[in-house]
This record gives C-alpha cells, structure tokens and sequence, in this order.
C-alpha cells in the first residue's frame, strides 16, 4: 500500500479531528450541562436569599436543590449510556457515599464551628461542595475539576469584599459565571 | 518500521478507529452515539463495524439496557496497536517528504 504525503498528511488531519471530536463530544457534554444546570440553581437561589426572606427562601432553595440534584442524575445516567466502563458501577458507588459522607462532615462541621450568620453557612456548604466537585474530578476527568477553582476563587471575593451583597454576588457572578461559561464551551467546542 | 494497514486507511474505518481509540482503554460506546458522532448510517456504520471486528481489532457486545437492546463498541488492544502502527507509517511518510 502507498500513499502520497499529501494523502497522508489528510488522513493525519481526519484521525486528529475525530479523536478531538469525540474527547470533546464525551467530556463536554456532561461539563456543559452540569455547569448550566448548577449556574440555574444558583443564580435563582442566591438572588432569592438576597432579596426575600422568612421560610420561602429556604423552600426554594430545597425545591432547586431536588431540581438540580435529579436533573443530576439524568445526566449522569444518559452518558453511562453512550460510554461504558467496567469500572463505571464501582465508581458510581463510591462516589455517591463519597458525596453522602461529604454532607454528613459538612453537616457536623456547621454544628460544631456554630457559624454566626447564613453568609458564613453557605460559604461552609459552598467549599465543602467545591472539594467535592475536586475529589470526583480528581476520579473521573481532569475536565470536570478546573471550573471549581474559578467559583472558589469568586466566592471567597465575594465573602470577604462585599459581604453586604454576598448571595447577589453568588447568584449573578457564580452562578451567571457558570451559566455564560456552559454556553461559551458549547459555542466555541 | 511501522507498516500502513489497509483494512483500517478506509476513510469511515479510519474515524472510527480514531473515535474508539480515543476512549479510556476498556470503555466502549453506544453504537447510536458513535454513528452520531461519525455522521454516518446505521448500515454504513455496521458494515465497517463487521469488518473491523473480523479482523480482531474492535470488540462488539450486544447487551440489553433497560430492557432494550443496545450495542456497544470498543477497540481491543490489538486494535490499538495497530492503529497506533498506522499512525507512525502516516507520519514516516510525511518525514520523508
């Protein structure tokens, strides 16, 4: 079999788009979705902690919470559909009690630490979900870890430099950020 | 030095063993997927699909999901080697140029 370079430099191009075509298709589709999903989530549950108050807020932030959480798990199960592993079954159970234990620390954390306000209470929850999202990146894909640098980074800004407009700051920056971030990654891959 | 492979220059053949290489070793994909992904049809897809895994360089497993049935595709080591083999022959072309 001969090929000219000219061939085979076109069949070189063909094998590097599709491997970048499929990486991208595998690893972006659930990045993206999570992103915007969890981006929805926050940007309406942060702008209703600002601006309302009494029990509704906390309504609504366990109505998004179940939302985002089941919205989740869909995601995860339609891409176990399209790619396989055979570590996958043992993997999906260590990272949910991996998550469970994760709430659990938190939840005693919060207890014993007794924060002062709901602004010190969501930056606990924010970190702990943020070394989360870490350790299970740090598991699964590199791809799906960098995005919680750039939120931590945010909210801890937004903790420390306007604690008057923390959950607005969260809502528009996080989760807008995380929102105008999915769509950019959709647009541009 | 590394030799080109015939079976696998076909053009379709080439993308899917592109596609399918690129995965972790070990995982597999849906076959709807890959035919999404490679822009093909079912019939195309399979015939290539039947080819690649006569030569032992894809494994092909039909297994059911929910109760419907599914097929999942993946390069086995040999199939990985030998396309690893055809990239090097593409590139000592080039070299040569």
């Amino acid at each position: 079999m001969n090929l000219s370079p000219d061939e085979a430099q076109s069949a070189l191009e063909a094998i590097q788009l599709m491997t970048q075509k499929t990486r991208r298709s595998i690893s972006n589709s659930g990045i993206t979705l999570t992103l915007f999903i969890t981006g929805v989530v926050w940007l309406v549950g942060y702008a209703c902690t600002q601006f309302l108050t009494g029990p509704l807020v906390a309504y609504i932030w366990a109505g998004l919470s179940l939302l985002g959480s089941t919205l989740g798990v869909l995601i995860g199960s339609r891409m176990g559909r399209r790619v396989r592993s055979p570590s996958t079954s043992v993997y999906a159970r260590r990272i949910g009690i991996f998550w469970l234990l994760l709430v659990l620390y938190a939840a005693a954390v919060i207890a014993v630490a007794r924060p002062a306000d709901g602004k010190q209470v969501t930056m606990l929850i924010i970190l702990f979900i943020m070394i989360g999202h870490f350790a299970a990146g740090m598991l699964l894909s590199y791809s799906y870890t960098w995005w919680a640098l750039p939120v931590t980074a945010l909210a801890l800004a937004g903790y420390y430099l306007l604690p008057a407009y923390f959950y607005l700051w969260m809502g528009v920056l996080g989760g807008g950020g995380m929102i105008a971030l999915a769509l950019y990654i959709r647009s541009r891959w | 030095m590394a030799e080109l492979n015939e079976i696998i220059h076909q053009p379709v053949r080439l993308r899917i063993m592109a596609a399918l290489v690129a995965l972790e070793p070990g995982n597999e994909v849906d076959f709807a997927y890959l035919r999404d992904l490679l822009e093909v049809t079912d019939g195309n897809l399979g015939a290539h699909l039947r080819k690649l895994e006569e030569a032992g360089y894809i494994a092909v497993n039909k297994t059911f999901v929910d109760r419907k049935p599914r097929t999942y595709v993946a390069a086995t080591p040999t199939g990985r080697d030998v396309f690893q083999a055809h990239i090097e022959a593409l590139e000592s072309i080039l070299k040569r140029k």
